[in-house]
Order: structure tokens, then sequence, then C-alpha cells
């Protein structure tokens, strides 16, 4: 290193500057800051020179300071020879005084005055170059400690990048596993702020800009007034409507406030997703229980409507009867049964409610309980349909009603009175292939709460005729195009075709033409029948 | 969420209890750093900080907690934590502080803990 001299004095002998500089090596590494470092400095120098006064001065921007804690450090600094150009330090000796500048490694400068007083011996050449070897001490022992501290600082930086992709992680799980009552994005947020040490930061949820939550962290950093502070960085997201921003601000440093970085806005944004997802999940889960919660309901009422539905039916002596039921994949509101009535007849009954699901189910159940009681009280039929229409219509809401075909059979004349309450047309094939349709009786039941007049029509089947009651699940069956099965297989001819011997084989061979046609298409409403021939 | 930093301290036979309440940061790592300072100057040299009511802890506050232990160090000294959240002691893990600083459930079993200490249920 060159150094400009400027003029000379005196010292000990080599022996003792040797152990001097030993010692001194020794007490500056021991330092851990500079200020520390500075004070054995001056020490350790002040005594090799017998007490003399020491002024160790800094710069690292402009102004020069005294580390060893002294005062009028800048008007000192005026007595620091200058470097001249291309020359990393410079040097003064005077009887009284020495005084060296030199370069640290780190940029900074370093100055040292050194001043007698009192009547003692004057510096020499040999003093400076002792001074200058002390400096050199200082400056491999300042290397050393800085060498240290950067060290030190990346470790801690090191660690510090493990412990932000750890947290990460495990936000992630601990966001995920959030449900109930806490909510994950408070704790993000948290999270957030300490990971990128932000003072504070705030999780706003706006619906079409107006805020619906706003929460601070820590609890009471909300700035004074009520406008909403900019500045610092952020991360949102759109979810169920409502758009939820992150935001952190006054990145700390033990210097103060510094900018936020790149990894900050990386990890706010990564923590942000988490909770995205973890909202999106936990919607999802709810969504999912509710179905499995709609699924077993559903189940139950499918139990309950199965229940409802005739095992089997009952003999009719002279006749051959058979009914069929296919419920599809939800819930629906098919009915049929044949009830012997107290008089010897045979009530045929039909039904189908409108929609699906349990509502469906549940009014199926009250229908069946209504009709059963009413059946038991011998109620004309007639008067049967107006007090069903009665009592469905309070039983039910208003888009739910109930289609029905109602035949009471009297076996021993063939005699057969009808009554429609808004069904599809119940088909009589007579022997020569011509079919009847028995259209006569009034609204679909529940439809009106009124005392509606219903008619009834009635007519004798005569031997070999056959009788059909049927739901529009079996016209209105679909294939995989959506073509409906009535289209391309008329009913009516289906039945006016078909006379096997047995009412068991007609059901089979009608579900087995509906199924032909359908193929692998999924069944979208009930299916049901009721077959009746006479012998 | 996490409240506003706070801190109270007592003595016990010779050891500093700190306790803290709310977030970890520049200004509450200072505040303990100060308060370990005060007594540190007074001889004090062993130390509890009870950080029960602290569930968020930044790397500022961290490194004040990382000067503490090192000029406990130099005195042969000694820190325990206590009473640390799950999250808080998973950080100071990671961040090496247990290597050179305890971590005890309570302040009791810290003060157990250290050479001399009081002993549960004194």
């Amino acid at each position: 290193m060159k150094e400009r001299t400027v003029a000379g004095a005196n010292p000990g002998g080599p022996g003792e500057q040797v152990e001097a500089l030993q010692e001194a090596f020794r007490v500056l590494s021991g330092a851990g800051t500079l200020k520390e470092q500075s004070a054995r400095f001056r020490d350790v120098v002040g005594r090799y020179f017998g007490g003399d006064e020491l002024a160790l001065l800094r710069r690292t921007a402009g102004d020069w300071e005294d580390i060893t804690g002294g005062p009028e450090a800048e008007r000192r600094s005026g007595d620091l020879p200058v470097p001249a150009a291309g020359e990393e330090g410079a040097s003064v000796l005077e009887s009284k005084s020495m005084r060296i500048v030199r370069k640290l490694p780190d940029g900074s400068d370093i100055g040292i005055i050194l001043l007698r007083r009192g009547t003692g011996r004057t510096y020499t050449e040999s003093d400076l170059n002792t001074l200058r070897l002390f400096l050199t001490v200082f400056e491999n022992t300042y290397r050393e400690m800085a060498a240290r501290k950067n060290e030190k600082d990346l470790i801690f930086s090191l660690n510090h990048r493990v412990l932000q992709l750890n947290s990460l992680i495990d936000t992630g799980i601990e966001v995920s596993k959030i449900a109930g009552t806490a909510l994950p994005h408070h704790l993000a947020l948290e999270r957030a702020a300490s990971l990128t040490n932000a003072s504070k930061g705030v999780l706003r949820v706006t619906r079409g800009g107006r805020i619906e939550e706003e929460g601070w962290f820590p609890q009471g950093g909300a700035p004074e007034g009520a406008a909403p502070r900019s500045g610092g960085i952020s991360a949102a997201f759109d979810f169920g409507g409502e758009t939820y921003t992150f935001q952190l601000f006054d990145k700390e440093s033990r210097k103060g406030v510094i900018p936020f970085d790149e990894t900050d806005q990386l990890l706010l944004e990564a923590l942000s997703k988490q909770v995205h997802a973890s909202l999106e999940n936990l919607y999802l889960h709810r969504e999912a229980l509710e179905k499995q919660k709609i699924e077993q309901d559903i189940a139950v009422a499918a139990s309950i409507q199965q229940r409802i539905l005739p095992k089997s039916l009952p003999v009719i002596k002279g006749y051959d009867i058979a009914g069929i039921n296919i419920p599809s994949k939800s819930v629906g509101g098919d009915y049929y049964d044949c009830i012997p009535l107290p008089d010897g007849r045979f009530a045929m009954v039909i039904a189908d409610v409108a929609g699906k699901g349990v509502p469906a189910a549940l009014l199926v159940s009250s229908f069946h309980a209504y009709l059963t009681a009413y059946l038991e009280a011998g109620l004309p039929l007639v008067d049967l349909a107006r007090r069903l229409n009665r009592v469905i219509s309070r039983a039910s809401t208003e888009d739910k009603f109930i289609t029905g075909f109602f035949a009471f059979l009297d076996p021993s004349s063939g005699g057969l009175e009808t009554l429609s309450a808004g069904h599809n047309p119940v088909f009589v094939r007579h022997t020569d292939g011509t079919l009847q349709e028995l259209i006569l009786g009034g609204i679909p039941l529940g439809m009106i709460d009124m005392d509606f007049p219903y008619q009834s029509e009635t007519l004798t089947l005569g031997k070999g005729e056959r009788l059909l009651l049927y739901t529009d699940g079996i016209p209105e069956a679909t294939d995989n195009r959506q073509r409906l099965y009535e289209e391309d297989f008329p009913l009516k001819e289906f039945m006016s075709g078909h006379v096997p011997p047995g009412a068991e084989t007609f059901i089979a061979d009608l579900i087995a033409d509906v199924k032909k046609f359908t193929g692998p298409a999924p069944q979208n409403d009930d299916i049901t029948a009721l077959y009746l021939m006479k012998h | 969420m996490e409240q506003p930093f706070s801190l109270t301290s007592e003595l016990r036979d010779n050891c500093l209890v700190i306790t803290t309440s709310g977030y970890v940061n520049n200004v509450g790592g200072e505040a303990i750093a100060a308060e370990f300072a005060r007594h540190f100057e007074n001889g004090t040299k062993q130390v509890v900080i009870n950080l029960g009511q602290s569930k968020v802890v930044n790397s500022v506050g961290m490194s004040f907690l990382i000067e503490i232990i090192e000029r406990l160090q130099e005195v042969e000294g000694k820190l325990v934590f206590t009473d640390l959240d799950p999250a808080v002691e998973k950080m100071l893990s990671i961040m090496g502080l247990f290597q050179y600083a305890g971590k005890e459930k309570t302040v009791e079993d810290a003060l157990a803990s250290l050479p001399g200490g009081e002993k549960p249920g004194r």
C-alpha cells in the first residue's frame, strides 16, 4: 500500500514492538463490533505510545465519524492528510502528532490521529512505521471480523429462506385444515407479514367495490382516518363474487424501513393462492357434504316410496293383473296399486306427482295415506277425487300436483268406473284390436284448491279385453339422441298389436321394448304401468 | 389476530423474566433487547423469555433475540424461552436459536433448569 509521508520523530525497541503488535492482533481479533474493536485499538496503541491521545475516525459516505466515541469528528478530520490521486493512503509525521489515512477493504476510509501532549520526546519515523503496522493489524482484524459477520449474516439469511419455505408449506397445510369458524385468510396474513418482515398488513374482502370485511395485522394496525392506505405490496384473488386483497406495509430492517423485494411479492402471492385454494376446497367440501346429505335424504325417501308401492297385487278371480314401477335414479313420484274395497270391488290406481325428489316422495306418501283412508270409508269415485284434490292442494306447494287415474272394477260383472285426474289417456283394448281411450275426469289433484266437479265414466270389460294404466315415463322415455319412445313406437300400436296370454308377460314385453329403444341412455323418469286382462 | 407488542419483566433470584405479548418484530425486538440491556449492565446473566402471548415473530425480532444470546454467551450466561407456540418454536428452531438457548414449557420449569435456579413449588 502506497502512502505519502509528510515529516518525522521516535519509539521503543524491536522486541517490544513485536510483542505489542502480537498483543494487538490477539485483542482486536476478539472484538464483535467495529465500535468494540476501535475501543480496544485505542487502548492498545495508546498504551504502547505511553498514554498518548488517539482518535480513530471513519468515513463511509462523505461524513467522518469518530468511532472511538470522541467529539468533533468532522473538525478533527480536517487534520488528516489527503491521499494523492491513485494512492490509497497518506500519512503525516510531526514532532507531536502522527496522522494516517487509509482505505479499508469495504471501501470506507479510516483515519488515525495520535497526539503527544506534554514535553516528552517527539515522534520519529520509526513511530510512524509502528503506527502503520498497528493500523495494518486493525485492518486485518477488521477484515476478519467483517468476514465473520458476513458469514453470520449469510447463515441467518439462508436459515431465513429455509424458514420461509418451511412456513409456506406449513401454512398451506394449516389453511387447508381450517374449516368452520376459523378462516384461513387471517392465518395467511399473519404468516405473510412475519415472513416478509412487514410491520403491518391488511386483508380486505370486497364485493362490488364495497368492503365486506377488513382485518389488520397486528390488531389496531389500521391507520388513523378512514382512507385506505396505498403502497407496500399486494396480492388478490376473486372467489364467490368477492375480491380478497392482501396488502403488506413497511418492510422492517435493523436500519429502518426498506423496500419489499421480489421474494416478498412471491411469498405473498403464494400464500394468497393457498388461501384461494383452501376456500375453494372448503366450498367443494361443504357442497359434497350437502350433496351427500341430499343423497341420504333421497335414499330414505326412495325407501319410503318403495314401501308404499305394493309388493304383490291381489288375485282377482277371472282376471289377470300385473304392475311394475321402475324408479329413475332420483326419487320420483309415481304410484300404483290395486286395493280391494269393502264392497268386493277393486280400486286400480296409478298416479304421478309433478316433480321429483324428496318433496315429490313426501306428496306421494300423503296421497297414499289419504287414498287408503277414503277408500276404506267407501267414498264414491267422484267424491274420492274431489276430496283428494282438496287435501292435496293444502298439503302441497303451488308447483306440486298429482295426475292420477282411478278405475273401480266390479269383478263379477266386469263393470268399470273410471276417472282421470289430468292423467294421460288410459287404453282399453277390445278383442278386435281397437283401442278405447278413457279420459273423462277433471283437473290434476292439488292443482287448484276448489271443489272441482269431477266426472267419471263407466264401461264393462268383456272377456279377453284388456286395460293399460301407465305414467308418462313410458311414452316419454328417450334414447341417446333425445328422441321420445312415443314418437317411434306409439304405445297404442304396441298395445293393439301385442296380446300375450298373461299380464306379467305383457308388462315384461312392454318394458323390454322401451329399454330396447332407449338403449344405454339414462332413465330420466319413473316408469310405472298397471295391466289388467279379463279371461 | 395478533395484538400490538407489549412486555413485562421481573427479577426472580437474579434471573430476568421477560413476558411478551404481541408481534415480536423490530419494535418488539428492540423493546426486549432494551429491557435485557438494562439488567445485563447490572450483572444479570440469566434470562427467561416467555413468548406465550406472542404467536408471531419475524426475522428482525429474531435478530434481537440472537444478539441477546450472543451477549450472554460472552459472560457464560443463559437464555431460556418458554410457553412457545408450536409455530414460533419451529421458527426459532430453524433459525438455530436452540443451539445456544434453552426452551422449557413454563417459566417455572425454566427457572428450575438454570444453575442455582428455583425449584418448582418453591
